[in-house]
């Protein structure tokens, strides 16, 4: 297999109604309702190779959950074609769904009042698995995600961390080829997120299984994803290595400094002041334009308490990316 | 089948965590069935010992049984989850799995009504053992015929229910249908016996669900006949063969226009 995913000139468009205001409004939409068409995902092509682990980003309404929508067989698109594990997915849902497992972070899967362990013997049912198999995969996947101190506790009384988790094994119980994570992490605290990523990387090492991310956590794709591909308005705006990225977007450098004293920056050429604060200021600096050394001249050393050079936050980058997509 | 049969058993196994709202939801059953109980009751009183050919006995147990069927036979995957899934995109997170969606409905259905339907089985019968005594005319050797025809029942008035929620891919919201279906079935065909009314009616009404989800299955308890039980059948086979072919259809045109909220 080549390709995991092979995604050509995807479009999917919506027809959504649109009402004038008020009263007179209602009564002219019912008589003659009128529909507005909206490009979704608009000409995309993409391919991801087998046991990739790939990130697909985008602000809110960019496409992202419709092009996996469409990847999963859920949504019909109006042109092009995707191949996903060698199906395409409109013609053979059925047949890729044994391929492929899903998480999406906002809809539970699981069956509340019944235990992890007897939804994880439904989801083996429904995807054909004999009863010595399934049992076997249990408990391998209760092993690597450390379920057994919370296994036969009905899903109801689970905290979100846990039930993640139990939705993640869910949906690799059948051994899928791709897992597409929609929004894994959303809604839990920093340490469970770290044991979510964690073990979304585990899985990718021991079962070498595709994962396709979206996540508005910049966290999650910094710590999985070696690529990004990045949608705005429907269109790909990049797709790119995360270390050519951070490579094209770390002339940037953040500059904190703490002095002694209060003192008046003159003006540098590639120099923003992002925060001044007393005797604190925060900066952000090209350089390309400049170099930290001439900002430093500016700056009496005897002055200096404390320095700290960073990189540019990866959240930032994304930012200026989208931003690009929306003035381009 | 394993997996749909695995659906009807996860179901089942859920439903039981709400046994008790099943005990105390048969109370709403036994205030009405009660209510027409005395309402039956005074009218045979004037002297009448039979109506439409319905003996006292008969008509209570004919009340009793449909009103059964009708009230184990309306729950939440029928009524609004489908068609609230349908309209919100929710559906898109149950048909991304290796099966199909409407018989999945049909397995969660029968899984969500199978414990309410034994609870209320038994204390109906024994209430209307308390109302008027057994029927007369019953014998054990029909009830494998008899429950024949409550599951083929059963399972169309779930397979018109969701035939109506699926209209929801079209419309904004099918509850009005819901509503109507929901009225003419609860006034029409559980309060009285088709040969109460006008004989034009009867007519009419011998084609309509009502012969085949609730007056068919139980008149035939009440007065047991082969003709009858295969008349009933063929209508029910025709009926099922119909609407599953009209919602599969639909269905497939449906899923296409599939719009998800959210993306």
């Amino acid at each position: 297999m080549d390709y995991a995913i092979q995604v050509t000139n995807l479009k999917k468009t919506y027809k959504v109604k649109q009402k004038e205001k008020g009263l007179i409004g209602s009564m002219k939409s019912f008589i003659h309702p009128m529909y507005k068409e909206i490009d979704a995902v608009d000409n995309i092509s993409f391919s991801v190779t087998p046991g990739e682990v790939i990130a697909f980003l985008g602000p809110n309404g960019a496409g992202k959950s419709t092009t996996i929508k469409m990847l999963t067989g859920i949504l019909y698109p109006n042109q092009g074609y995707c191949k996903v594990w060698g199906l395409d997915p409109s013609k053979h849902r059925k047949k890729l769904a044994y391929h492929i497992g899903t998480v999406f972070g906002q809809k539970e899967q699981l069956w509340m009042h019944l235990t992890p362990y007897d939804n994880f013997q439904f989801f083996a049912a429904v995807y054909d698995m004999k009863k010595e198999e399934a049992n076997q995969r249990i408990q391998e996947l209760i092993e690597v995600f450390e379920l057994e101190e919370f296994v036969n506790t009905p899903v109801r009384n689970l905290s979100l961390g846990q039930r993640i988790r139990c939705e993640i094994v869910t949906s690799l119980i059948h051994h899928p080829d791709i897992l597409f994570l929609d929004e894994p992490t959303i809604g839990l605290d920093p340490v469970v997120k770290e044991n979510i990523r964690s073990l979304i990387k585990k899985m990718n090492k021991e079962f070498h299984t595709t994962i396709f991310l979206t996540s508005h956590d910049i966290g999650d794709i910094e710590k999985l994803c070696k690529r990004i591909i990045i949608v705005n308005h429907g269109k790909i705006v990049l797709d790119d290595s995360m270390e050519e990225i951070k490579y094209h977007y770390l002339h940037k450098k953040i500059l904190e400094v703490k002095l002694k004293e209060e003192m008046e920056l003159s003006h540098i050429p590639g120099v923003t002041v992002i925060k001044s604060k007393g005797a604190n200021l925060k900066l952000e600096l090209d350089t390309n334009v400049t170099t930290v050394g001439e900002v430093m001249n500016q700056i009496d050393t005897n002055n200096l308490i404390d320095i700290n050079i960073s990189n540019i936050p990866l959240e930032q980058i994304i930012t200026q990316i989208y931003k690009r997509g929306d003035e381009s | 089948m394993r997996k749909y049969w695995f659906i009807f058993k996860t179901t089942v196994m859920e439903s039981i965590q709400y046994i008790l709202n099943t005990i105390i939801g048969f109370f709403t059953y036994f205030i009405v069935t009660f209510v027409f109980f005395q309402l039956w009751v005074y009218i045979y009183s004037d002297g009448q010992n039979t109506i439409a050919g319905y003996g006292l006995k008969q008509m209570v147990w004919y009340v009793m049984l449909t009103e059964l069927m009708w009230f184990v036979n309306s729950n939440h995957t029928l009524l609004s989850q489908m068609s609230n899934d349908i309209r919100s995109g929710g559906i898109a997170y149950g048909i991304n799995k290796p099966y199909h969606y409407l018989l999945y409905c049909v397995a969660k259905h029968f899984g969500d009504i199978a414990v309410r339907f034994v609870i209320y089985l038994v204390l109906g019968v024994l209430l209307g053992i308390l109302f008027v005594g057994p029927l007369d005319n019953f014998c054990l050797w029909q009830l494998p015929f008899v429950s024949i025809t409550f599951i083929l029942g059963m399972t169309l008035n779930a397979l018109i229910r969701m035939l109506i929620n699926i209209l929801c891919f079209w419309m904004e919201d099918a509850k009005p249908i819901q509503w109507i279906y929901d009225k003419f079935i609860i006034v029409i065909g559980t309060t009285f016996p088709i040969e109460i009314f006008p004989r034009w009616a009867q007519g009419a009404l011998r084609f309509s669900p009502i012969f085949v989800i609730t007056y068919g299955p139980v008149k035939l308890i009440i007065d047991f006949s082969f003709p009858l039980l295969f008349q009933v059948l063929a209508a029910q086979l025709a009926y099922l063969v119909s609407v599953a072919l009209i919602m599969y259809f639909l269905y497939q045109k449906g899923v296409k226009r599939l719009n998800v909220n959210g993306g």
